[in-house]
């Protein structure tokens, strides 16, 4: 593993798409970028995906080309599984003190067998698959992971030593500690993603006390050929479910959970994975409780009546309670607005909850950059200068900065690159300038 | 140096194997992890068990295994995972499972 060098042109903090894009926007300018990720793998929430709407492209076969060009590019060396522990300005370039942790292997040796993670013991749910499959104490986040390299969890380890036995390169090492790594940077670029509105929001609906009441990420993790069962069940008893209901703003447009804004994408996720149920699951049912439908993008309004022609139901009606009933069923009381607000009461297998985006990180006590009222960094020039955050020569990208979409987090991952790169050779022409001082 | 004391000291002496470092810096297995482990170990054995009799859903596994269907689902997907456990046939709107190597 490449050593932290003491200078970088541009740090990028955040592995997934829009971080990815802006690292390899600068390096194929020629700037040195250290792109630093705290999970084991880079590839963010797209990775996991199943298919991304209106194209339904497979996610990952569209993300992994670019994760790959990231983590081969000259220009770009890669830091998985490392915490930003401050970021500081120091006259035009910012000081970073990094935590690299350890993953108790020799990553120049490891490779990516998968013998370490057959031989262990021990079954904890996998965050992959946001807990609904499983994976071992050691293991490699997934088969598109890069680097495609194993990482132990000593919390979850119970000593028995099984992976060092059977590793074939002999690189597991039990000794690694974690380690502190600083280095100057030339400009930031913040691009930590998203995390969707916690499941217990809204306790009204059920999110974690009942097993079929899912998360929207973990659906794409069952849609997907990858997921953690193979087809769409349900997790509560594995039944092949007939009838499913989406619950629209779920996690926003509610001040009641703190998170009054529209987060954008939630529409068009929803038509999505319910258009492919239909394709995956023969004749089954599925419904969409909506507010109204927000199809904003590039073919989405067509993709929209496509997926009304495919007989997906789009009713307009406000869930306000979920009740789990016999054999793990749910009922959903529903407020019709448009049949003037009569209140009924529907079954269903299954509920995915249409939750909505909220920033993955804060940069509160790591970098002085301020957050707006919603929680994602600032952006005090929003309509002509998007990524420009608070604190000069720190850019955004991506959901960052607000709910988006991902062409739209790529653009403006674009335009981080850009102004990053504006910023380098602006500070570079101000060096180059100096007035020497006068002899005397 | 006495014999008693001769191999107090080797003992002394002898570095501990890396896995031991570990196990010493986390202060040994915590008693969650203990429980957890032997818990699941039980519900593995029990399920195999179960299906060595023939090809069950979901509902049925937990109805023998003593388990509630949840988090035997949970267990039966990690088994499928692991390739111990194949799909079988569609009863009634579950599939059914078996153990690999059963299902011809």
């Amino acid at each position: 593993m490449a050593e932290i060098r003491n200078r970088y042109d541009a740090l990028v903090i955040g592995g997934g798409i829009a971080g990815i894009q802006a690292a390899l926007d600068l390096g194929d300018q020629g700037f040195d970028v250290l792109l630093v990720d705290r999970s084991p793998s880079i590839g963010g929430v797209m990775v996991g995906l199943n298919k991304v709407f209106p194209t339904l492209d497979c996610s990952s076969c569209i993300c992994t080309p670019r994760m790959a060009e990231a983590a081969h590019h000259e220009r770009i060396q890669l830091q998985t599984y490392t915490d930003v522990r401050s970021v500081t300005k120091q006259g035009a370039d910012f000081e970073v003190d990094l935590v690299l942790k350890p993953r108790y292997l020799d990553e120049d040796t490891c490779i990516g067998c998968n013998e370490c993670e057959l031989a262990c013991p021990v079954h904890v749910p996998h965050e992959f698959d946001y807990g609904l499959g499983s994976r071992r104490a050691i293991y490699i986040p997934h088969g598109n992971a890069i680097p495609q390299k194993a990482v132990l969890v000593p919390e979850e380890c119970v000593f028995c030593g099984k992976c060092e036995k059977v590793c074939p390169t002999h690189c597991i090492d039990f000794t690694q500690e974690a380690r502190r790594a600083t280095t100057t940077v030339g400009t930031v670029i913040i691009a930590t993603g998203l995390q969707i509105t916690p499941m217990d929001k809204k306790p009204e609906y059920g999110g974690t006390r009942f097993p079929n009441v899912m998360s929207p990420l973990a659906m794409e993790r069952v849609q997907s050929s990858n997921g953690p069962y193979g087809r769409v069940l349900r997790p509560a008893d594995g039944k092949i479910p007939r009838s499913i209901a989406y619950v629209q703003c779920a996690g926003s447009r509610d001040r009641s959970i703190g998170v009054p804004y529209c987060s954008r994408v939630c529409c068009m996720y929803a038509l999505k994975q319910a258009l492919l149920l239909r394709h995956y699951i023969h004749g089954v049912d599925v419904t969409l409780y909506h507010m109204d439908i927000r199809a904003f993008g590039k073919g989405y309004e067509q993709f929209y009546r496509r997926v009304m022609a495919e007989g997906v139901k789009v009713i307009k009606g406000k869930v306000a309670k979920i009740t789990e009933v016999d054999n793990y069923d749910l009922v959903l009381r529903v407020e019709l607005l448009d049949e003037d607000g009569r209140v009924v009461e529907r079954r269903h297998d299954l509920v995915v909850l249409s939750q909505g985006l909220m920033p993955a990180w804060h940069p509160k006590g790591t970098i002085d950059t301020a957050e707006a009222e919603d929680g994602f960094l600032l952006t005090p020039q929003a309509k002509l200068n998007p990524s420009f955050t608070t604190m000069d020569g720190v850019f955004v990208a991506g959901v960052a900065a607000g709910p988006k979409d991902i062409p739209d987090a790529i653009v403006e991952a674009g335009e981080a690159a850009m102004a990053a790169a504006n910023y380098l050779y602006q500070a570079r022409q101000l060096a180059r300038i100096q007035v020497p001082a006068l002899a005397h | 140096m006495t014999e008693e004391a001769k191999p107090s000291a080797e003992k002394k002496d002898k570095p501990k194997r890396p896995i031991e470092v570990l196990r010493d810096r986390q202060g040994g297995m915590s008693k969650e992890l203990k429980e957890f482990f032997n818990e699941q170990q039980r519900i593995f054995k029990a399920i195999k068990t179960a299906l060595k009799a023939g090809p069950k859903t979901v509902p049925q596994l937990a109805a023998e295994c003593n388990l509630d269907p949840p988090k035997t689902m949970w267990h039966v997907m990690a088994l499928r995972r692991d390739g111990d456990v194949v799909e079988a046939a569609e009863q009634d709107g579950y599939l059914q499972y078996c153990l690999k190597g059963a299902e011809r």
